[in-house]
């Protein structure tokens, strides 16, 4: 007898690993390419070896999707043990992986996927990975997912805009930031875009500017702190949300490689999803 | 005879064309990676074709069949696992259906051919949730139409089937940005469009050698990222330099000039008199043009552009030409080349060149809230000595001009930096009134005479320091001087420092400087700006 759902994921969702046990998620890895150098994220290369590394090149990495090919080969497997699978991924407008997801998804006979393009990025992803695998059925956790879509936010703090702007995600005149001083972008994912919401010229200033902005948006059913390479800063961030949102267990979460690519180290977030 | 040599595409002619593929996308692949469009994410769009194509021939490079289905099959299968991208991914289903089209063959007609690249597109297009036109997906169809249409010709050939693949892609690509916003602000091309373009160059430069084509079918030039701007109104052949100049002389003759200067280039405009000649032509080769205009009179306002920079320029100045949602203006009065750059980098609208002793008059100032795309400006003086000219700037406009009162330029970088687009303009007011306040001004300079002020005995030439303007330290040395008075701000209260570096500083000031705060004030953080400001060798924001 199958079982009714399995629950996809990618690399990006920066699911902590206690879900990833508890829920039985399957987390497909992104890449990150160092030169002519491929490495899985998560899989070949962990966080602090990616940070490692990058801090040590003098070329930035770029990343790319896993292929169709790679998706198929997953499917298949799951095929065996269940009816279908929910496969949530990085916001299209991101990443190509959920149009990998979709193609690949083509190519396996009998097996239900619905693929999501999360919109975000990071934990909000994860969020959606949990709200899905306390579902009964694949119908009910992709309605909860869908539903819950347009209510994720991803507030970045970046300790520089380089890294984001090589990637060609974000522009400097977008984020509101000359090309001189050293600016703190406070960012918001938030419906398929990339907003600058301020700007600042301290870290610590900008820090408050982020719980503050986050604290505007209340009230939220999952909320979590996500870095890069800043876990004392993420920690202190995470205990004080908890002491203010008493019921809330606001995880804390690393940036994966290919996340990390884009942001670069000392980057955090206040991640959550609108209730 | 010629055409005999390709009677259909069999399995080693087309692995032949799709390493031809590999070894052209691989020569151009950077071209189409440069055609990035902010905020689209496939800045690496060459690189992932690239990847992927080099996939798709990974097997095929062992293999020797002789059916092209079994090839075809080889590169959809390949294209699939090692797909990158968006582009790579459509690349792949676009192989996909080739291969589905050609299942059975041993070789295709032309006509077989034509209508696999048809099919090809087709699979693309069910491939993709929403297609969009504008796209590779355009390329793709344009591509197989054109090589239909080549195919039901009776002297078709492979060659000129591909050929006229290959030449609608190339019509389709130039077509892209009137079919795509995001295309036609940036001022370029679609990337994968113009991958799969190179792809099918890459092909028929397989299958032309030694194959006379009909004119107009003939292999492109090396690719090259276009802007709209100049592909529509630039004939087939080339883009390159932007070149114009005059021509001052006597008795020239127009006709002869144009005909010659139209063997160099192309959109070539030559008019005037006799006395003087207006000379614009699009040349790969602006020296050659300029010394044939040379030799008739002397060449005047010579003007030559790289056409592919100023696409970058297009693209850089629409990405901050974006309106600002509250209609608000930012004018700032400032001098220095790197403090006039710092304030526009982070969104002011209009410079007013002035400070410390040259203070701009009313009038400078009203032109530039004038110049100003909003009808609600602040005004930022930036200096003590301006306030009063610039108060009286608010009569004189019919603008809704406020004035911040800013008295030095850190407080100016503050109150900017607090400054927010979709805030209206009372509410920035008061943002970047609190931020300019919280700034300390340390401002450093030499007396000019013999003077005591503030119980301070100072004497012509010393190292003098001030702290918001009042002049608070004197001595012998720039880091003496700058660390007495951040020690009277008490760097226990502040976090960072950022110093503007002024046009008289040297390096080695600079660098003493710097190293003499970081070791009397290691809990603070050191920025070094170049503000290129006259008098003030030094000026530090504390914050």
């Amino acid at each position: 007898m199958k079982r009714p759902f399995a629950v996809v994921t990618d690399s990006t969702a920066d699911l902590p690993d206690a879900w990833r046990a508890r829920y039985g998620i399957e987390v497909v890895p992104l890449k990150v390419l160092f030169g002519e150098e491929t490495f899985r994220d998560g899989v070949d290369m962990n966080n602090e070896e990616f940070f490692r590394t990058l801090a040590a090149s003098s070329k930035l990495p770029t990343t790319s999707a896993p292929s169709p090919g790679e998706f198929a080969e997953l499917y298949q497997r799951l095929a065996q043990d269940f009816e279908g699978c929910i496969s949530i991924h990085i916001g299209a407008q991101l990443s190509a992986t959920a149009e990998a997801a979709r193609v690949g998804a083509q190519s396996v006979d009998n097996f239900k996927v619905n693929v999501i393009d999360s919109e975000t990025v990071t934990m909000p992803m994860a969020f959606l990975c949990r709200v899905a695998a306390e579902c009964p059925t694949l119908e009910a956790a992709t309605a909860a997912v869908q539903e819950r879509i347009p209510k994720s936010r991803v507030l970045a703090l970046l300790d520089t805009l380089r890294y984001i702007e090589m990637g060609g995600r974000v522009s400097r005149a977008q984020a509101m930031i000359g090309t001189m001083l050293d600016l703190k972008p406070l960012l918001l994912v938030k419906d398929r875009e990339i907003k600058s919401v301020d700007r600042v010229r301290t870290r610590s200033r900008a820090i408050p500017r982020m719980v503050e902005f986050f604290e505007a948006d209340l009230p939220v059913e999952h909320v979590g702190v996500v870095h890069a390479q800043a876990p004392d800063e993420a920690e202190r961030i995470a205990a004080d949300l908890r002491r203010r949102l008493p019921g809330l267990d606001v995880p804390v979460g690393q940036i994966g490689c290919v996340l990390g690519t884009h942001t670069g180290p000392k980057a955090l977030g206040v991640v959550y999803l609108k209730k | 005879m010629a055409l005999d040599r390709y009677p259909g595409v069999d399995g080693p002619l087309f692995k032949r064309a799709l390493l031809g593929s590999l070894s052209w996308l691989s020569a151009n692949h950077e071209e189409v990676n440069r055609l990035n469009v902010f905020p689209v994410p496939d800045g690496d769009t060459g690189t992932n074709m690239l990847l992927t194509l080099q996939s798709a021939v990974e097997d095929i490079k062992e293999s020797n069949a002789a059916e092209v289905s079994k090839i075809a099959k080889l590169a959809s299968h390949g294209s699939l696992m090692g797909a990158r991208g968006n582009s790579g991914v459509i690349l792949s289903q676009i192989f996909r259906g080739f291969a589905r089209a050609v299942e059975g063959k041993s070789s295709l007609t032309p006509a077989e051919l034509a209508t696999a690249f048809e099919e090809a597109a087709n699979a693309a297009y069910r491939a993709v949730n929403k297609p969009t036109e504008g796209t590779i997906l355009t390329v793709a169809r344009e591509a197989g139409r054109a090589a239909a249409a080549a195919a039901s010709s009776p002297d078709a050939t492979v060659p000129r089937v591909i050929a006229a693949a290959a030449s609608g892609a190339r019509a389709a690509v130039l077509k892209t940005p009137s079919q795509l916003q995001i295309l036609r602000e940036a001022g370029v091309v679609d990337a994968g469009g113009f991958g799969l373009q190179i792809i099918l160059e890459g092909m028929l430069k397989t299958v032309e050698e030694s194959e006379s084509l009909p004119s107009g079918l003939t292999a492109p030039r090396p690719a090259a990222p276009v802007a709209s701007q100049v592909a529509v109104t630039l004939p087939e052949g080339g883009w390159g330099y932007c070149t114009e100049f005059l021509i001052e002389g006597s008795g020239l003759d127009l006709e002869r000039i144009k005909n010659q200067i139209e063997a160099l280039g192309n959109s070539v405009l030559v008019v005037g008199e006799p006395e003087l000649v207006k000379v614009h032509v699009h040349t790969d080769d602006p020296t050659r043009v300029i010394t044939l205009a040379g030799g008739y009179g002397k060449v005047l306002k010579l003007n030559v552009g790289d056409m592919s920079t100023q696409h970058k320029r297009i693209l850089e100045s629409e990405a901050s030409r974006v309106p600002r949602p509250n209609g608000v203006g930012l004018v700032a009065v400032v001098a220095g080349s790197g403090l006039v750059e710092i304030f526009r980098g982070l969104g002011v609208d209009a410079i007013v060149e002035g400070g410390q002793t040259m203070n701009p008059s009313t009038q400078d100032m009203l032109t530039a809230i004038e110049s100003v795309p909003y009808d609600e400006v602040i005004l930022l003086p930036n200096n003590r000595n301006v306030i009063l000219a610039a108060k009286q700037v608010r009569g004189l406009t019919k603008k809704n001009a406020h004035v911040l009162e800013t008295h030095s330029v850190p407080q100016g970088v503050a109150a900017v930096v607090a400054f927010r687009g979709d805030r209206s303009g009372a509410e920035n007011l008061e943002a970047m009134k609190s931020e300019a306040e919280r700034i300390q001004t340390i401002e450093v300079t030499h007396a000019v005479r013999d003077t005591r002020s503030n119980g301070l005995k100072v004497k012509k030439g010393d190292v003098i320091g001030l702290i918001n303007d009042k002049l608070e330290f004197a001595g012998s040395d720039y880091g003496e001087v700058v660390n007495k008075a951040l020690s009277k701000l008490g760097p226990g209260s502040y976090e960072l420092v950022t110093v503007y570096r002024g046009k008289d500083a040297s390096d080695d000031e600079l660098a003493k400087l710097e190293a003499e705060i970081r070791s009397t004030h290691p809990g603070l953080e050191v920025e070094v700006q170049q503000g290129g400001q006259q008098h003030y060798p030094f000026i530090l924001s504390v914050e």
